[in-house]
C-alpha cells in the first residue's frame, strides 16, 4: 500500500501568519512536527511509500524528513495545483501509485488515531471510497481491497480540521492528554504524561505538574511552575517565578520572570491568545522603551562648568603655550591643517584645526604632554561650541555607522571620555564608553574625568 | 484623556477615559495627571475601551495609581480592557490586584453597591 | 543536450537528455512543436541531469507561447535534481507536473480536446 499526503497553501495560510518561523507542515503538536503524525499513521496503515504533495514550497519539509529512511519508508515529494481534484492528483502520480492500493490523506487536518489498533487490516480491506472526513480534510482509499474484511474489526479514527489557532491549540492539548498511549511522542521520562528532551536543566525549586512535554535544551529557573498541561519546545528558558499552565511555548522562546502564562501560545516574542486570536509582544523590560536622543547632554550647569575649567586651563597653559608655540612653529614641528568636524547638532559641521606635533625634541615633548596641541580648542569651549570632555570629534563627510545621525549621543569635546578611560581612541569599545559617560556623567565627574584624560595623555606622551 | 465626575448615590466617582498607548513615553506625565484626579475623589474608574497598547511601565503606572487610591481610602477599578491589554494584565498577575468590569457603567455603579451592601 | 521527439495521439513528447543550460536552452526554445502555439507538448525531464535558470527560463517562455499557458506545456518525470531547481525558483506552480509520461499525455490530450 502507498499513501499520498496532499496539502494546499490556502489551508494553512493562517499558520504562516501566526507562526511565521515554522513551516506549517512542521508545526509542532506536542513537540512533534505535524507531518510526522501523518507519516506515523501511513506506516500504521501499512504503507511502504509516502508521497507529500503540495501547491506551495516543500523545501523545509524535505530538509527535515529527507528520503524517509528514518522511518524505513520511501518518502518523495511532488507539486500539485491548488484546484487539482483527487482524481487529478492520482493522475499526476500514476507511476508512484502503480497498481497498488492508495490511501490519500488530503487537507490540513489532524488525524486522531490510536497506535494500538490494527489500521493495516482496515486499510487493506475497506472498499474504495472515503474512510473519514471532516470539514476541509478527508482520507480516501482507492484500488481494490487486498483482504477480506475481518469480522472483529474496530479502528478508532477521526479527523479534526486545523483551520485556526483555536483548533491547533485544542489538538495540541488533546495530544498531550491522550499522550503516549495513542501516539508516538518524543521525549524521555520514567512516569507517564511526563516527557523530557535532552539537556533539560531544572532548578530545585521548580514545580512540575503533569501532564507536560518538554523539548531539548530547556532551562527552568527557580520557583517556576510548569503545568498542568504545558508543552514546552526546545531551546526555551522559563525564568524564575513564572508559571506556564495549559499553554504551548514554541522553540527558541524566552519567558521572562514573574509571568503567568495560562491558556496561551508563546512563539518567539509573541504571546497569542488562542481563543480571541489577540497577540501581544513580550518585550524585555530593559529594551522596552526606544532609545531616545538625550537632549540634556548640554545642560546649562554642565556648560558653565566646562567653560570655567577651560578658562582655568587657558590661563594655566598660557605661559608654556606662548613660549613653545612660536618655537615649534618656526622649527616646523607644529603642523596645523584646517578640517571640518561634525558638530553637536545633527547635519552641522564646525571648522577645527587639526594639529600634529612632531614629538622630537624636548620642546615638542613638553607641548604634547601638556596637550598644547589642543590649546586653541579650549576657546571653543568658552564659546560653548565644544565640550571640554565628550566624544572624540568625528571628521565630517565620512559615512560611518557611528555617525551622530545614528547614535543616541554625540557631543564633540576637546578631550574624550575614551582618553580618560584609556581605551584605544578608535573602535567600538571607545564609542560605547563615550556614550556611557555622555549619558551618565555630571559636571563634577566631568572635571575628574578631564583631569584623568589630561594625566593619561601626559603619561603617554612623556614616556615616548 | 478626559476626566468626568459622576454622582453615584451621593458619592463622587471619577472616570478617566484612557486612550491610545500607555508606555514608557507617557507614563510619567500620566501619573502626575492622576494626582490631580485623586484630589477630586479617591473613587476612580479607568475606562480602557480606547486603550490600544500598554507596556510594563504603563502597567507600573496603573498599579502605582491603585496604590495611591488605596492610600486615600478609595479604590481604582478598571473597565473595558481589550484582549491585548487584558493579556498584559493577566500574564503579569496584575489582574488580581484590580476589580475589572466589562464597561464603565458597571464599574462606577459597583462603588454604590459597596456603600450599601444591603442592596446587592 | 539532445531532444528526442515522439508523438502519441496528437501530442508531441519531447524527451530531453543531458544538460539544459544557457548553451542548450535555444535548442529547446526553437523546437518546432514548442513554437507552434496550438500544439500541446509533453516535456519528459527524466534524463535531464542538470538544469539552471536559463533552462527553467526556456521552459517557462515555451509555455508563454502556447494558447493556454498552463496546459500547453505539461512536464513529466521530473527527477529530484530538476525538481529542486523548480522548487527554488517557484516555477513548479506554473506547470502541471506528472510522474509518468502516459498520464501526462492523457492529461494533455484531454486538455487539447476540451479547448478545441
Amino acid at each position: 500500500m502507498k499513501t499520498i499526503l496532499a496539502f494546499r497553501e490556502s489551508e494553512y495560510a493562517w499558520v504562516h501568519e501566526k507562526f511565521p518561523c515554522v513551516h506549517p507542515l512542521l508545526l509542532p503538536l506536542c513537540n512533534k512536527p505535524f507531518i510526522e503524525f501523518l507519516i506515523d499513521f501511513a506506516i500504521l496503515a501499512g504503507s511502504s511509500a509516502v508521497r507529500i504533495l503540495c501547491d506551495g514550497g516543500l523545501g523545509e519539509v524535505e530538509r527535515y524528513c529527507e528520503d524517509g529512511s528514518r522511518w524505513g519508508i520511501d518518502l518523495s515529494y511532488a507539486s500539485i495545483h491548488p484546484d487539482d481534484s483527487i482524481h487529478a492528483m492520482l493522475g499526476k502520480n500514476r507511476k508512484f501509485c502503480g497498481e497498488e492500493r492508495v490511501m490519500i490523506v488530503s487537507g490540513f487536518s489532524f488525524i486522531r488515531y490510536d497506535k494500538r489498533y490494527d489500521y493495516k487490516s482496515f486499510a487493506s480491506s475497506m472498499p474504495p471510497g472515503e474512510w473519514s472526513t471532516c470539514p476541509g480534510g478527508r482520507i480516501t482509499l482507492t484500488g481494490v481491497p487486498t483482504k477480506a474484511v475481518p469480522d472483529w474489526l474496530i479502528a478508532d479514527l477521526s479527523l479534526m480540521p486545523l483551520d485556526s489557532m483555536t483548533s491547533y491549540y485544542q489538538a495540541s492539548m488533546e495530544t498531550l492528554k491522550t499522550g503516549e498511549s495513542r501516539y508516538v511522542l518524543p521525549g524521555y521520562g520514567d512516569e507517564p504524561e511526563c516527557a523530557f528532551g535532552r539537556n533539560v536543566v531544572i532548578s530545585k525549586s521548580v514545580e512540575i505538574r503533569k501532564p507536560v512535554s518538554i523539548g531539548n535544551n530547556v532551562q527552568l529557573l527557580g520557583n517556576a511552575i510548569i503545568g498542568p498541561s504545558a508543552i514546552i519546545g526546545s531551546n526555551v528558558i522559563i525564568d524564575r517565578e513564572s508559571s506556564v499552565e495549559s499553554s504551548i511555548v514554541f522553540d527558541n522562546t524566552y519567558i521572562g520572570e514573574h509571568l503567568e502564562i495560562i491558556g496561551r501560545i508563546a512563539s518567539g516574542n509573541r504571546l497569542n491568545d488562542p481563543k480571541s486570536g489577540a497577540s501581544i509582544a513580550m518585550e524585555d523590560p530593559h529594551l522596552l522603551s526606544g532609545i531616545k536622543k538625550n537632549r540634556h547632554l548640554r545642560s546649562l550647569p554642565r556648560k558653565i562648568v566646562h567653560a570655567c575649567v577651560a578658562l582655568v586651563m587657558i590661563a594655566a597653559f598660557f605661559i608654556p603655550f606662548i613660549i613653545l608655540w612660536p618655537l615649534l612653529k618656526l622649527g616646523g614641528h607644529w603642523k596645523s591643517s584646517p578640517a571640518s568636524f561634525l558638530s553637536e547638532r545633527t547635519d552641522e559641521t564646525m571648522p577645527l584645526a587639526k594639529v600634529e606635533v612632531d614629538a622630537s625634541g624636548a620642546a615638542a615633548a613638553i607641548a604634547v604632554a601638556l596637550s598644547l596641541d589642543r590649546y586653541f580648542r579650549l576657546f571653543w569651549v568658552v564659546t560653548g561650541q565644544l565640550a571640554l570632555i565628550g566624544s572624540t570629534p568625528l571628521l565630517a563627510g565620512e559615512s560611518r555607522p557611528d555617525a551622530p545621525a545614528y547614535v543616541p549621543a554625540y557631543l564633540p569635546g576637546v578631550f574624550s571620555y575614551a582618553e580618560a578611560e584609556e581605551w584605544a581612541a578608535t573602535g567600538g569599545d571607545a564609542t560605547i564608553v563615550e556614550r556611557f559617560h555622555l549619558a551618565h556623567s555630571n559636571p563634577l565627574t566631568d572635571i575628574g574625568l578631564v583631569i584623568k584624560a589630561f594625566i593619561n595623555r601626559f603619561q603617554e606622551k612623556s614616556t615616548i | 484623556m478626559n476626566f468626568t465626575l459622576d454622582n453615584i448615590d451621593g458619592r463622587l466617582v471619577g472616570t478617566a477615559r484612557l486612550e491610545g498607548r500607555l508606555d514608557a513615553q507617557n507614563s510619567k506625565p500620566f501619573q502626575k495627571t492622576f494626582l490631580e484626579w485623586l484630589e477630586k475623589t479617591p473613587l476612580l474608574v479607568f475606562d480602557c475601551t480606547l486603550l490600544d497598547f500598554i507596556d510594563t511601565s504603563g502597567l507600573g503606572a496603573i498599579v502605582g495609581c491603585l496604590r495611591k487610591a488605596l492610600e486615600n481610602k478609595g479604590d481604582l477599578k478598571l473597565a473595558g480592557l481589550n484582549d491585548k491589554v487584558g493579556m498584559v494584565f493577566e500574564i503579569t498577575k496584575a489582574k488580581r490586584l484590580f476589580s475589572i468590569f466589562a464597561n464603565q457603567a458597571d464599574a462606577a455603579s459597583s462603588f454604590a453597591s459597596e456603600l450599601n451592601p444591603g442592596t446587592t | 543536450m539532445t531532444i528526442t521527439e515522439t508523438s502519441k495521439i496528437g501530442i508531441a513528447i519531447l524527451s530531453l537528455y543531458g544538460t539544459l543550460d544557457a548553451l542548450s536552452a535555444p535548442e529547446l526554445r526553437n523546437n518546432r512543436s514548442i513554437i507552434d502555439p496550438e500544439k500541446t507538448v509533453v516535456i519528459d525531464l527524466q534524463q535531464v541531469d542538470f538544469i539552471d535558470s536559463s533552462g527553467i527560463g526556456a521552459i517557462v517562455s515555451a509555455s508563454r507561447q502556447k494558447r493556454q499557458p498552463s496546459g500547453g506545456i505539461v512536464l513529466a518525470c521530473m527527477n529530484d535534481r530538476v525538481r529542486k531547481v523548480f522548487e527554488i525558483t517557484n516555477a513548479q506552480k506554473l506547470f502541471h507536473i506528472f510522474d509518468d509520461t502516459t498520464a501526462a499525455v492523457d492529461f494533455a490530450s484531454s486538455r487539447q480536446s476540451a479547448s478545441a
